[in-house]
């Protein structure tokens, strides 16, 4: 036990204690009680004592120690009312805070165990971060139809419209030429990330021709198109020609 | 051939981060018998435990582990830049204590037996994947029921839930409590 709690100079304070089986257990144990046979009155005493010397409880939290006072009052009164019959074992009051009160403590017990051992596994250490699993080139994708295609496509339009571009440039995008381009992009890079490659665009022109480019593409089975998981990046990947 | 079978094992217990059970050995060396990996095993723990160098295999969650001696413990912690290695609050101990002698439980009854509401500590607990969350129990608010995790096994160092503190080693360090005051 916490050597502060032994010393005479200590203030209460229910913090100290986990809730208020603990500090009854204290009570109990500072008083040589027999934890079968607990004189309620004398440890409501005890107990209400403690609770006093707190100036202010926290309702919110220290609610359950005073749900325990009331109980060991309500034990007390019904310990002190006449019986017509003598009260048998099991009908002792105290019985069922005699039980709470084992078990908890025999909690207590393993803690001050488990603790030990905690003390003894900290300063080993064990490989914590597994090394990095394989991850299968061969992701589940799914093709993405062409109205996923247009609507990332409106999305990204939005977005430019925003930006009121106000220099208008006077060059003309063939189709052939975005084409190529397209392509060359891909070999170079493997695959076309959609939303980077048109933010990328200068002009709403170019970016339009450089869509039909990409659906004229994937018509022809040049490329292809595919999301890996909903709402991602659509991803773009050349066709690679069948090795004959 | 006995010799390279154990080397296989070791290189396996060297990428694991859970125990390393002979269950899962087996299901990985399907062409050996369950006796040659056994003498196998046994042939790298006399090996380790022959040799006082700097990794031990210890038996934990059911499996094996590498791990390293605790007067190491410095060094190693200077390298990964780790000041000291939290030890878990009294609150946070007692609910997990209270979890591992009654599991499975629920909530209400871990408040029950602490006389405290146990709501923040279960929440830490979690976090670090000591209990788990089984299922929930058929009574009215479906309350959710907990569990030990495998890592509070390793956390502690025990084999399986059979190593907790027994019974007898309670009433002992019980009585001694008494006899102490």
């Amino acid at each position: 036990m916490d050597s502060s709690i032994e010393s005479p100079e200590y203030q209460v304070n229910l913090d100290v204690f986990q809730g208020p089986l603990d500090l009854l257990l204290f009570l109990i144990r500072k008083k040589k009680i027999d934890i079968n046979d607990i004189p309620i009155a004398t440890i409501t005493r005890e107990y209400l004592a403690y609770l006093d010397k707190k100036e202010h409880i926290n309702l919110e939290r220290e609610a359950e120690f005073l749900y325990v006072a009331a109980l060991l009052i309500y034990i007390k009164s019904q310990m002190l009312l006449p019986r017509e019959r003598p009260l048998e074992d099991e009908e002792d009051p105290r019985q069922v805070l005699v039980d709470r009160l084992l078990e908890y403590q025999k909690i207590k017990a393993a803690c001050a165990i488990l603790r030990q051992k905690e003390e003894d596994e900290l300063p080993k250490w064990k490989r914590d971060v597994p090394p990095p699993k394989f991850m299968s080139e061969e992701l589940d994708l799914t093709e993405v139809s062409l109205f996923n295609l247009a609507e990332a496509f409106f999305v990204l339009m939005k977005k430019k419209e925003r930006e009121n571009i106000q220099i208008i440039m006077g060059k003309e995008y063939s189709i052939e030429d975005k084409m190529n381009e397209i392509i060359e992009f891909l070999k170079e890079n493997q695959y076309l990330d959609f939303t980077e490659y048109f933010g990328s665009q200068a002009t709403i022109e170019e970016a339009l021709v450089s869509f039909f480019c990409l659906l004229e593409l994937i018509k022809a089975r040049v490329v292809y198109a595919i999301q890996e998981t909903l709402f991602q990046t659509i991803k773009v990947w050349i066709r690679e020609e069948s090795p004959k | 051939m006995s010799i390279q079978l154990s080397n296989i094992i070791e290189s396996l217990l060297f990428v694991s981060a859970e125990p390393l059970s002979t269950e899962k050995i087996k299901n990985v060396l399907t062409g050996y018998s369950e006796q040659e990996i056994k003498s196998s095993l046994d042939l790298i723990l006399k090996k380790y435990s022959s040799y006082p160098g700097g990794i031990q295999i210890i038996r934990t969650g059911g499996g094996y582990l590498f791990e390293t001696r605790s007067e190491h413990d410095p060094w190693i912690r200077c390298l990964l830049r780790v000041n000291r290695k939290n030890k878990l609050s009294a609150a946070a101990l007692e609910t997990l204590s209270t979890i591992a002698y009654h599991q499975p439980i629920t909530l209400a009854e871990i408040s029950a037996f602490r006389g405290v509401d146990a709501t923040h500590s279960l929440k830490t607990l979690l976090q670090k994947k000591l209990v788990k969350i089984v299922g929930r129990k058929k009574s009215p608010g479906k309350p959710l029921i907990y569990r030990t995790s495998e890592r509070f096994l390793t956390y502690f160092g025990l084999d399986s839930l059979k190593d907790l503190p027994s019974q007898e080693e309670i009433s002992k360090l019980l009585e001694e409590e008494t006899n102490e005051d």
